[in-house]
């Protein structure tokens, strides 16, 4: 940061206005349309055919769809974290993160959406949810906060973004045409005049307040899912506080991931720094220890007492079919990060992306172990039920639709940062002049 | 040649003993078992009778259902112009044929029936026979009341000549059907026995069962694997019962689990407050966005 002293405000626009894909990011943007489209291949197979396709049947009715559901959503509170929370407690040096971070709940809030409606198998009955949606199901509570999370997400990038695009329309010359009709339609009102930020300011601060609760909530609802059905695995009252935990953590692990990822494609070592990887390596470990916390909460009580009920599950999970995925997630999830990070020098960028990257796949096979293995195990004894019910592994589209949404996330990411500067200029350039030594 | 080596002994002890496991483990997969078809008659109210089938594989004491076994089931012999219906064992090794519509002027015409079932070899399983004789019968059950005294009867009628007479001394069970599919009697006794006359005279004695909300209870009359009748069981609706009124009705009141329109206050309450407090801030950002562009209009460019 003490470099960027040194940058002329136009250097510094330069830095960070969007850039063109070069030939690396052609090819993964050309990959991941690749495997969206086969992700939307087995969807059309599955719209005609129905839910048949999947592997998902009487005890597992939810299946992969839903595990990566509560991951897209776990992730998306991710805005909340970084631009809500560091703006409020006025962190200094949340700049180069916001709109990362914005961008990536945007993306993961989207497909949070859009893969439960593959999950109902008759998209077109959604309509029924608030035609006959009953206020008392945990599914319509689901439905209000995340069609609401996802508006506040979506006006919170873009009015975060409003004094940027207003850059972007003054370099058209060197940003070229293909956007510029887009970003004169998004602001070409906006002219930084003294009422205009005064009303933005106050805008911000008020969707910072709203999106907290709003996020909590997005991500208590959704356990709530689980909790209020009798299972075991879920039959918890600590569900609430375990989801929230674990969803700052992986947030926290994708934003550090996407951190090295754009610092790297786009040279922006000068604007996200190692100081940056360093903070964020501090927040990831104290959420690492506390996701732990509640792990062993929610499994070491449970075991101790092994309720007849539940031995089935809690076997399963510890030795039996399941135990090497859960094991990974609980090693690879949250240990070896925490190992990794807590050392200063793990803290560099690279151990960081290392340790980040661990998080977000970690995080990804937790989502999936909190959801099938339940399933699997219900309290009613299983009653003249064919072998095959008594296991479940995703068919091949439910893994190439689970590809797509994934895919799908990290395309609206690439389209985002393509579009727009992942690291604001107007902040950037607002914090360098206020930084600059008064001649 | 001299095992003077420990572990050769060793393994050689370790040979036998997996030789004799192995042995041992043929011996208990080749246990001989038998296989049994039974044949059952069923006459439900006094309408059209059908043929239970029932595969079994008897393994010492334990007997284990033969499911996916194909039975056909013959009057008299088996024929195939006599052929009465065909089944598949189901998982708890039964199956069941209905006397057929074509069957009804032989079944009128007869008054002693025998009804063979032949099995078709299947994998494991040689083909099995069975059968039923049975004499055409009837189960006829009826109630009085005189003073607070409450009587059913019941009587078993054998088709003799044209006529049907009263069977004797044939044992029976009468009472009130339960829920569970089981009969509650309606005396003291769990059987009751036909007198000289052929009629089993029982006084009920369950006053104060509940019933259906008009006190109707369902009276049933049940002849149980009799050798020359087989099944016959028959049911009458009296209203002998305590009318069942529930003293709320659960779903007219406003509870968690009803359906939308009993949403509680409260939960109503709370949610639309939370959702019209976040909304009502969504709707005035909006608002302050179109002001902001307004704002971006009146400014003049510069020149």
């Amino acid at each position: 940061m003490e470099k960027l002293q040194k940058f002329s405000p136009e250097k510094i626009t330069s830095d960070l206005l969007p850039q063109k894909f070069g030939r690396r990011g052609i090819i993964w943007t050309a990959i991941l349309i690749i495997i969206c489209c086969i992700g939307a291949f087995a969807y059309i197979k599955q719209l005609r055919k129905g839910l048949i396709v999947t592997n998902m049947g009487d005890y597992v009715s939810w299946g992969i769809y839903i595990s990566n559901f509560v991951f897209f959503v776990a992730i998306s509170l991710v805005g909340s974290l970084i631009t809500a929370i560091f703006r409020l407690s006025n962190v200094p040096w949340r700049t180069p993160l916001t709109r990362i971070s914005e961008m990536i709940a945007v993306s993961a809030i989207t497909f949070a959406a859009l893969i439960i409606i593959v999950d109902m198998g008759r998209p077109e009955r959604l309509v029924f949810l608030f035609t006959h949606g009953r206020l008392q199901s945990p599914i319509m509570w689901d439905v209000i906060v995340i069609t609401t999370y996802f508006f506040l997400s979506l006006l919170l990038l873009y009015i975060t973004l409003l004094p940027d695009i207003r850059i972007l329309i003054g370099a058209k010359e060197k940003l070229g045409k293909p956007f510029s009709k887009l970003y004169r339609w998004l602001g070409s009102y906006w002219k930084g005049t003294a009422g205009q930020e005064k009303i933005r300011d106050r805008a911000i601060t008020i969707l910072c307040i709203v999106i907290i609760p709003v996020a909590f909530c997005i991500h208590t609802v959704t356990s709530w899912l689980f909790a209020t059905t009798y299972r075991p695995g879920w039959d918890s009252t600590n569900f609430g506080a375990y989801f929230v935990s674990g969803a700052f953590l992986v947030g926290a692990g994708a934003v550090v991931v996407a951190m090295y990822v754009f610092r790297k494609v786009y040279k922006l070592d000068h604007y996200i720094t190692e100081r940056h990887f360093d903070k964020m390596g501090r927040i990831l470990v104290m959420l690492a220890l506390l996701y732990l916390y509640f792990n062993i909460n929610e499994y070491l009580v449970p075991a101790f007492k092994m309720k007849k009920e539940e031995q089935a599950h809690l076997s399963g999970l510890f030795a039996g079919e399941y135990a090497p995925m859960f094991w990974f997630a609980i090693l690879v999830g949250m240990i070896i990060p925490i190992l990794i990070v807590v050392f200063k020098r793990g803290r560099r960028p690279k151990p960081m992306f290392v340790a980040g990257t661990m998080v977000v796949v970690g995080a990804w096979f937790k989502r999936y172990l909190i959801v099938t293995p339940t399933m699997l195990h219900p309290f009613l004894p299983k009653y003249d039920a064919p072998a095959r019910y008594s296991h479940y592994f995703p068919s091949w589209e439910e893994w190439a639709i689970t590809a797509g949404s994934l895919a799908g996330v990290l395309l609206i990411i690439t389209i985002l940062a393509r579009i727009f500067p992942v690291i604001s200029i107007y902040k950037t350039l607002t914090d360098h002049e206020t930084e600059q030594p008064s001649s | 040649m001299k095992l003077n080596n420990p572990h050769h002994k060793l393994f050689i002890i370790f040979l036998l003993l997996l030789g004799t496991t192995i042995s041992k483990t043929n011996a208990q997969d080749s246990v001989a078992f038998t296989t049994v078809l039974s044949v059952r008659y069923f006459l439900p109210e006094n309408k059209v009778p059908y043929i239970d089938i029932s595969t079994k594989k008897k393994i010492g004491r334990k007997s284990e259902p033969l499911k996916g076994i194909p039975v056909n089931v013959y009057f008299n012999e088996a024929l195939e112009k006599n052929l009465l219906g065909k089944i598949i064992t189901g998982i708890n090794g039964e199956g069941w044929v209905a006397l057929p519509a074509f069957f009804k002027a032989t079944w009128d015409s007869l008054n002693e029936f025998k009804f063979v079932a032949v099995s078709d070899p299947s994998p494991g399983v040689e083909s099995l026979t069975g059968d039923v004789t049975i004499k055409k019968a009837i189960l006829v059950i009826d109630t009085t009341s005189s003073e607070g005294t409450r009587t059913v009867t019941a009587q078993l009628k054998e088709k003799k000549g044209n006529e049907w007479v009263p069977v004797k001394e044939i044992e029976m069970k009468v009472g009130v059907n339960r829920m569970d599919g089981s009969i509650l009697s309606a005396g003291d006794e769990e059987t009751y026995t036909a007198d000289s006359t052929g009629t089993a005279t029982v006084e009920f004695k369950r006053d104060s069962l509940p019933g259906d909300q008009k006190g109707n209870i369902v009276l049933v009359a049940k002849v149980e694997d009799n050798e020359s009748y087989g099944n016959l069981v028959v049911e009458k609706s009296v209203p002998w019962g305590v009318s069942f009124t529930p003293e709320k009705n659960f779903f007219d009141q406003r509870t968690l689990w009803t359906t939308r329109f009993k949403t509680p206050f409260w939960l109503l309450f709370m949610a639309y407050s939370i959702v019209i407090g976040v909304w009502g801030t969504l709707f005035y950002l909006v608002f302050q966005i179109v002001k902001i562009k307004k704002m971006g209009r009146e400014v003049r460019p510069q020149t």
